[in-house]
């Protein structure tokens, strides 16, 4: 009792009890290792990488080697590009002749013909055409008979894929890996840091995160997930330890026409938009399978994206065409 | 890890040849997951100027404080415990008496005192690090002439993963045995509970920076005067006397932001409460924590303090009339304070070493609004600390 310095030093006491919310969402001021980032800019994104090191020399060496990486697999997946195998590949579609893949792009393909099975040829790596048609920016709806020459440049089961051996059977068909390939280097930029000494980071390209490893003090990586409708806003945050986080998403790219509404996501079996989520986020223990899970039930609609996601059992986040927000008991 | 369904198998396996041999979170998590942290702080209140009868020298505390933070069946609770150790010694304000002219003269008590307190503290929490946990906590503190003993639970919940519930509760039960109590008519034994209740909401403004809001009610009953304390009454000199309930409301917010570039961040927190005793308090305080690279950090910090005097206060009462409570504590007065403080920490691998010293001066002119009778034994103090960390496999 005697001890008590003053009244003000019980009051301020009387602090504490109070619960730890705010300690969760980590500040800078929090970490017990300093936090290192490099942003860059590709694929068309902004991108980052966040490293905590006792030593800037290791953060900056690891963060220049993955971002090496991300430009070398920007520069040999771009479809914008007229210098790389994709381009050679568009170049002799309808000739007969095949282009032959290293082991790396044949991967890339075999993983989207998967994905194009396992969602009945929703995801479609040669869509690319319909994709262009439906430019949302022109405000009007394509005519049938517009989507039904496109979709004659369109379709993954016309394609010859004798692995290593690409050919496209048609004139004008493109490849487009963009679905996969932010992802895929994503998860590659987090191992390449792991390999040069990072242990405590996250690699973040336009949203497509990979954890290079938990905080230094074994704590999550806090991801904010936007808003769709207004992406000045966090919808929501999620926790990332391990593993890689991928969201989906028509944000700020949606069509209103005759007040139907049109959405990005074209499902070219049908030639299409599909009414779908604003959004979807799945957190797996990979950011290229985090990606095709947000992918897929994008493409498959409300209704069955949201069945899928619910029988993947990975941890994920929908927010609808009207801002609700659905989900896993994890995030 | 969730259960694989045929979905997920046909995505993995689909996924394989494009993934690297993934470390697996277990082995990450098994990473330093037991900090241990000593820390020897001195608070030393300055010698009371103006006119005093007895030694003005003040009070000391000497505190050593150890924490081990740990998690147990892997990962799943975290376990905190934190051992402390006071030695205080010194004369305390004991009454105040008025002059010749009815200034007030502080009489302090004349015995050094000389007392140790030692506390034992548990917090067991469920899911640490994930976004609703639950954390019990324990604590038990003993010094000569009391015992407190206090138990609480609090929980935060996401409400819509931008925002998070916190609410809790805590009980503790304290026992007083004043020393010499015979000799100076003290009470021998009493006994002093409260309960209090808080809960608050937290929102993720951005980014980079967070709002928290809270409420906290404390209910205080039993003996709640200072047993050591005592009142000049008239021409008496009588053991005060404060109600035996106290009921205190607060709100408070707490405002973070992270200021990347800079690689620092900003703490402001604010806090208003008011009490049943007529006491009414504000308190504003920032904070600026800024990494200096190669592990340096610097936390500047800044806290001013109001408050207004409890109805019963008084310096000291010439002519009573019949006044069932009084008391002559100047921690009950009309006052402000205001403290600096400075921390330096440094890590270096697995250890972080610390340092930092706090500067309080309490007058009544920094009080809000100024008001109130005379506080003579308003404390200035001083407070240094050493501390180290280290983080085990």
């Amino acid at each position: 009792m005697e001890g008590c310095e003053s009244t003000e030093e019980l009051c301020s006491n009387s602090l504490y009890p109070c619960p730890s919310v705010l300690l969760r969402v980590r500040l800078l001021s929090e970490r017990k290792m300093p936090l290192f980032r490099y942003a860059f800019s590709s694929m068309g994104s902004p991108c980052e990488i966040q490293i905590e090191a006792d030593d800037e020399s290791i953060a900056r060496a690891a963060a220049l080697k993955a971002q090496a990486e991300v430009a070398r697999l920007d520069e040999k997946y771009s479809h914008y590009r007229d210098d790389n195998w994709l381009a050679r590949l568009c170049a002799s579609a309808g000739s007969g002749q095949a282009v032959e893949l290293d082991e790396e792009a044949a991967n890339l393909i075999d993983f989207a013909a998967a994905l194009h099975a396992q969602s009945d040829g929703r995801f479609d790596i040669t869509a690319g055409a319909l994709t262009k048609l439906w430019d949302l920016q022109s405000g009007r709806v394509p005519t049938r008979a517009d989507i039904d020459t496109a979709r004659a440049h369109v379709g993954w089961h016309r394609v010859t894929w004798r692995r290593p051996f690409l050919s496209l059977p048609v004139t004008g068909m493109r490849i487009d890996l963009g679905g996969v390939v932010k992802e895929y280097a994503a998860d590659r930029a987090a191992e390449i840091c792991r390999n040069h000494g990072a242990q405590h980071g996250i690699v973040d390209l336009g949203g497509d995160l990979a954890v290079i490893g938990a905080h230094a003090d074994g704590s999550a990586w806090l991801a904010g997930i936007k808003s769709p409708r207004n992406p000045q806003r966090v919808h929501a945050s999620v926790e990332l330890a391990h593993g890689g986080l991928a969201t989906s998403g028509d944000y700020e790219r949606v069509m209103i026409v005759d007040g139907k509404r049109y959405s990005h996501i074209v499902d070219p079996t049908s030639g299409y938009p599909v009414e779908s989520f604003a959004s979807v986020s799945v957190l797996a223990d990979s950011c290229l399978v985090a990606g095709a899970a947000s992918t897929l039930a994008m493409l498959f609609g409300v209704e069955r994206g949201g069945r899928y996601l619910r029988e993947l059992g990975l941890p994920y986040l929908t927010i609808d065409a009207d801002g609700r927000a659905g989900g896993s008991r994890a995030i | 890890m969730p259960r694989s369904s045929a979905s997920l198998t046909a995505l993995l396996t689909a996924a394989a040849a494009l993934l690297p041999a993934a470390p697996s979170p277990a082995a990450e998590s098994d990473e330093s997951n037991t900090r241990a942290s000593y820390r020897f702080s001195e608070y030393d209140e300055n010698a009371l100027n103006g006119p005093v009868i007895g030694d003005p020298q003040r009070y000391r505390v000497l505190s050593q404080q150890l924490d081990v933070d740990t998690k147990l069946d892997g990962g799943a609770w975290g376990l905190k415990l934190d051992a402390t150790h006071e030695v205080m010694s010194g004369s305390s304000p004991w009454f105040v008496e008025p002059d010749a002219k009815g200034r007030p003269v502080q009489v302090l008590s004349g015995a050094t005192i000389r007392d140790h307190r030692s506390a034992l503290s548990v917090a067991l929490t469920q899911g640490p690090g994930t976004s609703a946990n639950t954390t019990y906590t324990a604590s038990y503190s003993a010094e000569r002439d009391y015992r407190a003993t206090a138990v609480g639970v609090e929980h935060s919940q996401p409400l819509d993963a931008a925002t998070t519930l916190g609410y809790g509760g805590s009980f503790s039960h304290d026992l007083l045995r004043p020393t010499d109590a015979a000799i100076y008519g003290r009470i021998e034994r009493a006994t002093k509970n409260t309960a209090s209740a808080f809960a608050s909401l937290a929102w993720v403004l951005d980014r980079d920076s967070v709002l928290q809001a809270g409420v906290q009610l404390n209910l205080e009953r039993g003996f709640l005067s200072d047993p050591y304390k005592l009142f000049a009454y008239g021409d008496q000199v009588l053991p005060e006397q404060r109600p035996g309930r106290r009921t205190e409301a607060a709100g408070l917010l707490r405002y973070r932001h992270s200021f990347a570039r800079l690689d620092a961040a900003l703490h402001l927190d604010y806090r208003y409460a008011q009490d049943s005793w007529g006491l009414t308090s504000h308190t504003l305080e920032a904070s600026w924590y800024q990494s200096l690279g190669n592990g340096w950090r610097l936390v500047p910090s800044l806290r001013w303090y109001g408050q207004s005097q409890a109805r019963f206060y008084a310096p000291f009462l010439i002519a009573p009339e019949g006044q069932r409570y009084y008391s002559g504590d100047y921690r009950l007065g009309t006052f402000g304070a205001f403290s600096t403080s400075i921390n330096v920490r440094k890590a270096i691998g697995r250890w972080e070493f610390s340092l930092g010293a706090e500067h309080y001066h309490s007058a009544k002119g920094l009080a809000l609004g100024g008001g109130g009778a005379a506080v003579p034994a308003l404390v200035d103090f001083t407070r240094a600390w050493a501390g180290l960390d280290y983080g085990f496999d």
